[in-house]
């Protein structure tokens, strides 16, 4: 593995403890964090504060190190936590963001003084309005670092601190082999030969070590050979750290959960602990595999046993790191295997078909199918993800718009563990940020509008999410004043959009919204209801696979509906027959599938017909006339219709002669293999071989109808 | 008296590159290291210089303030630069 490789993984740990942090900091703003809640947030913080060290990311070590230093003594209970506290740490956390994503994109550190100074001031004020606790004194002298004194000094000071401490620790200055002056606690350290692998430097670890208030009390050069046998793959010197009382273990040896695996670690004074050895010039990995069983199990330090059955024993004594519960792949090895899985899917499906019929076979062919359907859906578990990891962003965004709008929402989050594919995650953001700044921005009243409205005065923002019918329903609902259809019908007839005679049913008008003309700031600023970019969300939601939906009432408020698919690569899809060509209908799009009887069709115009489901009148559609494929039946009666919702006109009755098949397909990109075709979605090959078109069924039902519907026109 | 003299950089890469230099100076009682430098300290120098400080009846380290700060960090001041105890 690479240095950056490791260092991307350190960006994706960040990621995962800033969401943590996120949960914490807004269980403390809600009153409802327990014991360990902060100490969670300052173990997220700490963690990325480590891992910025140990990759030379000074900015943001220097900033978490501010921060931390406030989270430790709200831990402590030596700053109180209140709410103004609360939003302090919130801000801190979003600044913490941007300095992740600068040390990720190697654009410049945000300006963070101002908040260093808030937090320094915070810190320095909740430690002096509370007397500290005795036993925490001598911890203190100790540590001069992890305090930041002044609220006046300018935030840069923090370094100059570390280096401070580094000259007060070292006072009489450490001897290879001196007495420590009554340390509250021993942490005994040796670096493996491992340590210093892929790039990796202990010193890292040893000065983050030392920035928490630990010094060298002992090194123990016993086991460094001469010049002539020196091994510079090697790690041969041991560390004996004391640390302040107010230093929890925990938190301490957090430091090294990166590297748990190459170094020795032991807790406990030199009477409790073996002295560190290391038995030179052996196999390095044997070395530390030993190595950590001297240091973790001492009762046990017989090293002379190598063999594998004693290395395997060493490595699963109690404190060694759990193995086998987290594995980090290359996203591309990953999409490989869907792609190999997606080609095996295929393949069982023709197999299927050739043998069918051989009743010789069908056990086997049975037991295929259900391993083939078992590896396809553990493959795609592996790609999916809790949509936790979307919603833990929206937080943030409601601090930025409460500072720019003024409206104070507050967030309910349902259903987040919820999971589908990565990429669909990765995806949504995008679109779901727009739809939640569109809720604030002209969904959600303003304080005294919501007031006077019989409302409280801070809006209510719902996002959900659920797992329906192999579908992933997201919703992102707010309590404002509905959408106001007059006033987008009128916006819409203004801008050319719909023209003034048409007869549009409220969700037509609430669709307008959709339209890209009606998505200008102009727009925006003078319609009460919605508008900005909502072409771009429904185009996003499309590329996924996707629908978006909405349902809105006047003074109740709005909520918008995404339907996506659960993985972008295998889908659901009912298999019909247009003439001599097998089309795949995505089944998103299907409400229903019939026969209809003669008395149910009936002509519109010079050559339309009109389908009558119960009493509502949907548009038919022949698929063959559209596609350019002749279909064998022509009228509706001969045929099967089936009922599909399309985002741009409503429902239709799409005509196919006959429906064959409901299963699983394999999406495969017509763009990638051939070129975009309209009313084409994909492709995707069928058990016996051939190729079958994926039909678009908004952009077919759209085309079709597009000579007369202005709505069309509009999306 | 030889001299070596340590790059700006003393990482691992650094310290593998140097060691045949130093055993090469065992033959001499005295040697000088001129560390003064350095601006980065590694923990294979650190093992390099503490090695070197045993092998050599006399040897000299001229520290940059990396390398006595990367010595305090690891209790190695004295044995390093047993002057300064002094």
């Amino acid at each position: 593995m690479t240095p950056e490789e490791i260092q991307q993984i350190f960006f994706v740990e960040c990621e995962e403890s800033l969401a943590a942090a996120e949960a914490g900091l807004a269980a403390c703003r809600d009153g409802t964090q327990d014991d360990d809640t902060v100490n969670s947030v300052f173990r997220a913080v700490h963690s990325i504060k480590g891992g910025a060290g140990a990759f030379g990311f000074s900015a943001l070590q220097a900033y978490t190190h501010t921060f931390e230093t406030l989270l430790s003594d709200v831990r402590d209970g030596s700053v109180p936590l209140t709410d103004a506290l609360s939003d302090l740490l919130l801000r801190a956390l979003d600044t913490l963001s941007d300095h992740v994503t600068a040390a990720q994109e190697g654009t410049p550190a945000p300006d963070d003084a101002a908040l260093v100074a808030d937090l320094t001031a915070a810190q320095a004020n909740g430690t002096l309005a509370q007397p500290a606790p005795a036993p925490a004194q001598p911890a203190r002298e100790a540590q001069p670092a992890m305090t930041v004194p002044d609220a006046d000094e300018e935030p840069g000071d923090v370094e100059v601190d570390l280096d401070a401490l580094l000259d007060d620790l070292i006072g009489p200055a450490p001897t290879v082999e001196p007495a420590p002056p009554a340390p509250d606690w021993q942490l005994h350290l040796h670096p493996h030969a491992g340590a210093m692998r892929n790039g990796a430097e202990p010193m890292a670890l040893l000065r983050e070590l030392a920035g928490m208030g630990a010094r060298c009390v002992t090194c123990n050069l016993s086991h460094l050979p001469g010049l002539d046998m020196l091994d510079c793959e090697q790690g041969y010197l041991g560390f004996t750290y004391a640390l302040p009382a107010s230093v929890a273990e925990a938190d301490a040896t957090e430091i090294f959960d990166f590297v748990r695996d190459d170094w020795g670690i032991a807790i406990g004074d030199d009477a409790a602990r073996p002295p560190v050895e290391i038995a030179v010039k052996k196999p390095a990995p044997q070395v530390a595999v030993k190595e950590e069983v001297a240091l973790i199990a001492p009762v046990s330090v017989e090293t002379a046993d190598t063999t594998p059955a004693a290395v395997a024993a060493a490595t699963a004594v109690p404190g060694a790191p759990a193995a086998g519960q987290s594995i980090r792949i290359d996203l591309a090895k990953l999409d490989r295997l869907i792609d190999t899985v997606g080609e095996m899917v295929i393949a069982q499906a023709m197999l299927a078909q050739r043998l069918e019929g051989d009743t010789a076979a069908k056990e086997e062919l049975q037991m295929l199918e259900g391993l083939t359907r078992d590896i396809q859906e553990s493959a795609m578990s592996i790609r999916a993800q809790p949509i936790s990891s979307v919603f833990s962003r929206v937080p943030r965004i409601l601090r930025e718009l409460a500072v720019s709008t003024g409206k104070h929402v507050r967030l309910e989050v349902i259903g987040e563990t919820t999971e589908l594919d990565k990429t669909v995650l990765e995806r949504l953001g995008e679109p779901l940020t727009h739809l939640i700044r569109n809720a604030v921005d002209h969904g959600i009243e303003t304080a005294d509008q919501r007031l006077a409205a019989g409302k409280p005065a801070e809006g209510t923002l719902t996002l959900s999410a659920e797992q329906r019918s192999g579908r992933i329903l997201i919703k992102v609902a707010d309590d404002g004043k509905g959408i106001d259809r007059a006033r987008v019908l009128e916006k819409a007839i203004a801008q050319g959009i719909v023209a003034a005679d048409n007869q549009l049913t409220p969700e037509d008008i609430d669709h307008l919204i959709f339209a890209p003309g009606f998505s200008t700031a102009q727009a925006v600023t003078s319609v009460s209801g919605r508008g900005v970019g909502m072409d771009v969300v429904r185009q996003n939601v499309k590329n996924l696979g996707g629908r978006i939906t909405i349902e809105s009432e006047a003074g109740v408020g709005t909520t918008f509906t995404l339907a996506l698919p659960l993985t972008l690569a295998i889908s659901d899809g009912m298999i019909v027959n247009v003439g001599d060509q097998t089309l795949v209908v995505p089944l998103t799009h299907v409400v229903e599938s019939l026969r209809p009887g003669a008395q149910e069709v009936q002509g519109l115009g010079t050559a339309r017909q009109m389908l009558n489901v119960r009493g509502r009148f949907v548009p038919i559609i022949p698929v063959g006339h559209h596609t350019g494929f002749t279909g064998k039946v022509m009228q509706p009666h001969e045929g099967v219709l089936i009922i599909v919702d399309t985002q741009v006109a409503g429902q239709a009755a799409l005509l196919v002669d006959t429906i064959s098949d409901q299963r699983q397909f394999v999406i495969k990109s017509l763009e990638a293999n051939y070129r975009a075709v309209e009313g084409v979605a994909g492709a995707t090959i069928l058990g016996d071989g051939r190729v079958a078109l994926i039909l678009d069924v908004d952009s077919l039902v759209g085309g079709a109808l597009g000579q007369s519907t202005t709505i069309r026109e509009a999306a | 008296m030889a001299t070596i003299i340590l790059p700006a950089r003393c990482d691992r890469a650094a310290t593998t590159a140097l060691l045949p230099e130093f055993v090469a100076a065992m033959g001499n009682d005295d040697l000088e290291i001129d560390a003064s430098k350095t601006t980065l300290v590694g923990y294979a120098m650190l093992q390099l210089l503490a090695s070197a400080k045993n092998s050599f009846a006399r040897l000299r380290i001229v520290p940059s303030e990396a390398l006595r700060d990367a010595a305090r960090l690891t209790g190695l001041e004295i044995h390093l630069f047993e002057e300064a105890a002094q």
